[in-house]
């Protein structure tokens, strides 16, 4: 399989198709993988495909630096593709101007990520073309279990939860960079006239900015879980999102990423949707 | 012979602590696979072993993520400020690894360069640092090549060697040191084996050399493409110490304050003008690296990294300060032979 | 002990708008024993607080032969000139410094001056002006050459018409072509070419220029054309700026801390620092 990816790459390159590779390397068998960009034929060798490629590659897509580099050929699992529905969705990617390599796949972690428990999208959809194959299945359901645990806890016992959590925050925003949502050219918290959320990592900052950037990703933040592993301070910002985006699903029908024909509920209302919490 | 404690006997030292009066902090699982330095409400709670270092630093203890520097109130066209102190509670770190305690000595000639920062100085002071030395390492790990090691003494008051039975060899290094352990450990026979770190992983004196000669060094551009420009490293590093001022407060007052800061943020040196000298990745990462290896060498002949791993453990990506060093290398090996080809 | 990132409390004496974003601000010390100690060299610089939107870096551009008062000049532009904008006489603002190295005005005595600036950077130029001319037994001839892009971006125009006054000192005052009023007296060109065309003696002399990039960037060749070397030309840089005593690891362009070893400096230090400001 990932001779047939390798193969796949070199002629992209090749035939001049694209500039770069946005793919995943090693730096020896046994080490971590991460983001890497392939820009000549020769270099395919260094592309990897295994169970420790967590990275979400398509936030890559909106970043100058990488832009810079010209027409790209991104490497996606099922997971990191809803990002590209999204992203498209909201014109900040052109479809057309990218090359989009699915990889089939039975999930990441040895043990499983949480996502991979409940992930019902093993197949990339809509790539230009699919290698590998998996044999696992798409779960039903259970998105929101991890949720529902914790929403046993009372209102009180969640609010000493969140305020122990994010005491822990630092502010250093690699939930928001590994993100491939979040790709503001100045996020909220940069602004300054006026200064809308504190800079400090403070309780109430950190409240502020959670909260805020949650909300902010409501009905587009995918569960890639990509916020989770990055947060050095191991705090589950996952609870946070799957609050929002269970309520997506349960008031609106409506899933980020899943379906690109489907309007995305931020940006657009329907008749029917209800109004009992404002009236 | 040497002093040695018992684990119960630490923790009834911190429990001791505690109740005068003073703060304590130390290595702590808030989650069962999460170890942090985190401030300590009993000795009980201290984690002396199944980690290998936590994922944040003790800088936080001397050097907060955020603190209160003046105060000011408008009074109609007038204004009064009110200077802040900090906190001068003693304080004990127990369980910083060697790699975070030598932070404290290499940080103290910035705060120190002509003008004094009473806030480091003054929280340095009151702060006794009990080291705890490194039965293991892992692959993050590179104190060896930058001078320092398991049992590494720097900025230490006393350092704990891990013995067999799961106690501990006390080694006094300093007045404060003496004055926390006076009466509570018992000579022994046992004493610590030595322990080993890992093999040196790269060479510094080529790396400065190499950014010495070369400060646009085309490599960077490559280098930092997966870099997503966060601060998980910076804030996560024991010697990463830049920070922001900014006023925080409302019409009737408020407070200038001293917030963490890294220059991996885009905006770190956006000019009001709109200019940024350092507008891509490559320029910012290049600069951590200049101004740990090179810079803060050519000023206080110290570096400014003690090789903990933070910064590659805490990357999203895999980056981290090893794996920029090791790509340096690489990069200068390939030109060459590439000229020399 | 010492707070050294604590302002002094200043009590705004007189503010001066020049043009439609430019403003200059006369302060004095409130605290009489602050006023007592302090001093500074021309070419310094300082952090100015507006309370509650932050502090900013601007340079001192009073004489330092001057007592009881400072000044500084500003352009609007982001949160805390925003603030600084809306001062008036009696208002109550913050100052730390003097912070940086100065104009070596004892190694330019027994020099010709040849201050050259464009636009609002003349406030930083003015107090080394006023510096010479207040000790002008130990200088030789001065020359001035100040360029905007129209009549209405001078700052301190009546000090212009009051240098010019004095001995030997000669004041060329130039706009973009395009930039004149009917009524304009002075030149009408680029500064390089109103060098250029000014024959203006350049033995014996040292040169301050000080102005946008761009301006700096063509003006150089002219200079050196003229025989300046590069040891006689200084500038002063600048980069963004928190803490100005050089802990906050901001402005450093590559080992070199604006803050603490600049702002000042000749075009042979500048040749030798990389690109990074």
């Amino acid at each position: 399989m990932i001779e047939q990816l390798r193969q796949t790459c070199r002629r992209l390159l090749e035939e001049a198709k694209v500039n770069v590779i946005i793919g995943y390397g090693q730096s020896s068998a046994d080490g971590p993988a991460f983001p890497i960009f392939i820009t000549k034929p020769e270099q395919v060798d260094k592309l990897v495909w295994n169970d420790k490629c967590y990275a979400n590659l398509t936030t890559y897509l909106t970043r100058n630096d990488v832009k810079a580099l010209g027409k790209p050929a991104i490497i996606v699992k099922g997971c990191d593709e809803r990002a590209l529905v999204v992203l498209q969705q909201e014109s900040q990617i052109n479809r057309e101007a990218l090359y989009v390599i699915g990889v089939a796949c039975d999930g990441v972690g040895n043990p499983r990520a949480a996502k991979c428990l409940v992930c019902d999208v093993h197949r990339p959809r809509f790539a230009d073309e699919v290698v590998g194959d998996t044999a696992a299945t798409d779960a039903g359901g259970g998105r929101y279990l991890e949720l529902g645990e914790f929403l046993k806890k009372s209102p009180a016992e969640r609010m000493t939860y969140w305020m122990e959590e994010l005491s822990r925050c630092v502010k250093c925003y690699a939930c928001r960079e590994v993100c491939p949502l979040c790709y503001c050219n100045r996020c909220i918290v940069d602004k300054n006239r006026p200064t809308v959320i504190d800079t400090s990592a403070t309780l109430k900052g950190n409240l502020a900015w959670q909260i805020v950037r949650a909300f902010h990703l409501a009905g587009r933040c995918v569960s890639c879980g990509e916020c989770v592993r990055a947060c050095p301070a191991g705090i589950n910002l996952a609870l946070l999102n799957l609050t929002l985006a269970r309520a997506a699903e349960e008031h609106f029908q409506y899933r980020a990423g899943i379906d690109p024909q489907k309007t995305p509920i931020i940006g657009s209302y329907s008749l029917e949707d209800k109004e009992e919490f404002i009236l | 012979m040497s002093e040695v404690i018992t684990r119960k006997n630490l923790q009834d030292l911190v429990n001791a602590w505690i109740s005068r009066g003073n703060t304590a902090a130390g290595p702590v699982f808030v989650k069962p696979d999460v170890c942090m330095y985190e401030k300590l409400s009993s000795g009980e709670r201290l984690a002396l072993d199944s980690f290998v270092h936590p994922t944040n630093s003790i800088k936080e203890f001397y050097f907060p993520r955020h603190e209160k520097i003046y105060t000011y109130r408008f009074k109609g066209q007038k204004l009064e400020l009110d200077d802040c102190e900090p906190a001068r509670t003693p304080q004990l770190i127990l369980g910083a690894r060697p790699c975070d305690a030598a932070a404290i000595a290499i940080l103290d000639r910035v705060f120190n360069w002509d003008y004094k920062d009473k806030f480091f100085n003054l929280r340095r002071e009151a702060t006794t640092i009990v080291t705890l030395g490194c039965a293991e390492y892992d692959d993050n790990c590179f104190c060896t090549s930058v001078g320092l090691g398991p049992t590494a003494e720097k900025g230490s008051d006393a350092i704990l060697l891990p013995l067999n039975d799961g106690e501990f060899e006390v080694r006094c290094l300093t007045d404060k040191g003496k004055a926390l352990f006076a009466g509570k450990t018992q000579t022994s026979s046992q004493e610590a084996k030595p322990l080993s770190g890992p093999e040196n992983r790269v060479d510094i004196e080529l790396i400065v050399a190499q950014l010495e000669k070369n400060f646009e060094d085309p490599a960077w551009r490559e280098i930092a493409l997966r870099c997503l420009g966060c601060g998980a490293c910076a804030y996560t590093c024991p010697t990463c110490h830049c920070f922001d001022i900014v006023d925080e407060g409302n019409a009737a007052g408020g407070a200038r304050v001293k917030n963490w800061d890294s220059c991996q943020f885009p905006m770190f040196t956006m000019h009001a003008s709109g200019h940024n000298p350092r507008s891509t990745q490559g320029q910012r990462q290049r600069q951590r690296i200049q101004h740990k290896f090179r810079i803060y060498r050519e000023k206080f002949g110290e570096t400014l990294c003690t090789g903990c791993g933070n910064c590659t453990r805490n990357c999203p990506v895999e980056l981290g300060v090893l794996n920029t060093l090791l790509s340096l290398r690489e990069h200068a090996l390939r030109s060459s032979s590439e000229v020399r080809g | 002990m010492e707070n050294v990132y604590k302002p002094e409390l200043m009590e705004v004496v007189k503010v001066q708008q020049h043009t439609v974003d430019v403003k200059s601000v006369r302060i004095r010390f409130l605290d009489p024993a602050a006023a007592e100690k302090f001093s500074f060299h021309v070419g310094q610089f300082g952090m100015f607080s507006a309370f509650g939107a932050g502090e900013s870096t601007f340079n001192i551009c009073s004489s330092s032969t001057w007592k009881d008062f400072i000044e500084f000049c500003f352009r609007r532009t982001g949160k805390v000139t925003e603030v600084l904008w809306q001062i008036d006489e009696g208002d109550v603002i913050g100052f730390r410094g003097p912070y940086g190295n100065a104009y070596p005005t004892d190694k330019w005595e027994g020099k010709n001056l040849i201050f050259i600036g464009g636009g609002i950077a003349m406030p930083p130029i003015r107090c080394a002006i006023w510096y010479a001319l207040e000790n002008r037994a130990k200088y030789g001839d001065i020359t001035i050459v100040y360029g905007a892009r129209t009549v209405g971006d001078f700052v301190f125009v009546d000090e212009l018409d009051e240098w010019a006054k004095h001995e030997r000192v000669r004041v060329i005052q130039c706009v973009d072509p395009g930039g004149e009023t009917p009524e304009w007296k002075g030149e009408i060109g680029l500064i390089p070419h109103v060098i250029e065309r000014s024959s203006i003696p350049a033995d014996n002399s040292i040169a301050l220029v000080i102005g946008p990039p761009i301006m700096i960037k063509y003006t150089l060749p002219v200079l050196d054309k003229m025989g300046l070397g590069k040891r006689d030309i200084y500038t002063s840089l600048e980069n963004r700026m928190k803490c100005g005593i050089g802990k906050c690891g901001r402005c450093n362009c590559g080992p070199v801390y604006i803050c603490k070893e600049g702002p000042i400096f000749t075009l042979e230090q500048i040749s030798q620092l990389p690109q990074d400001y």
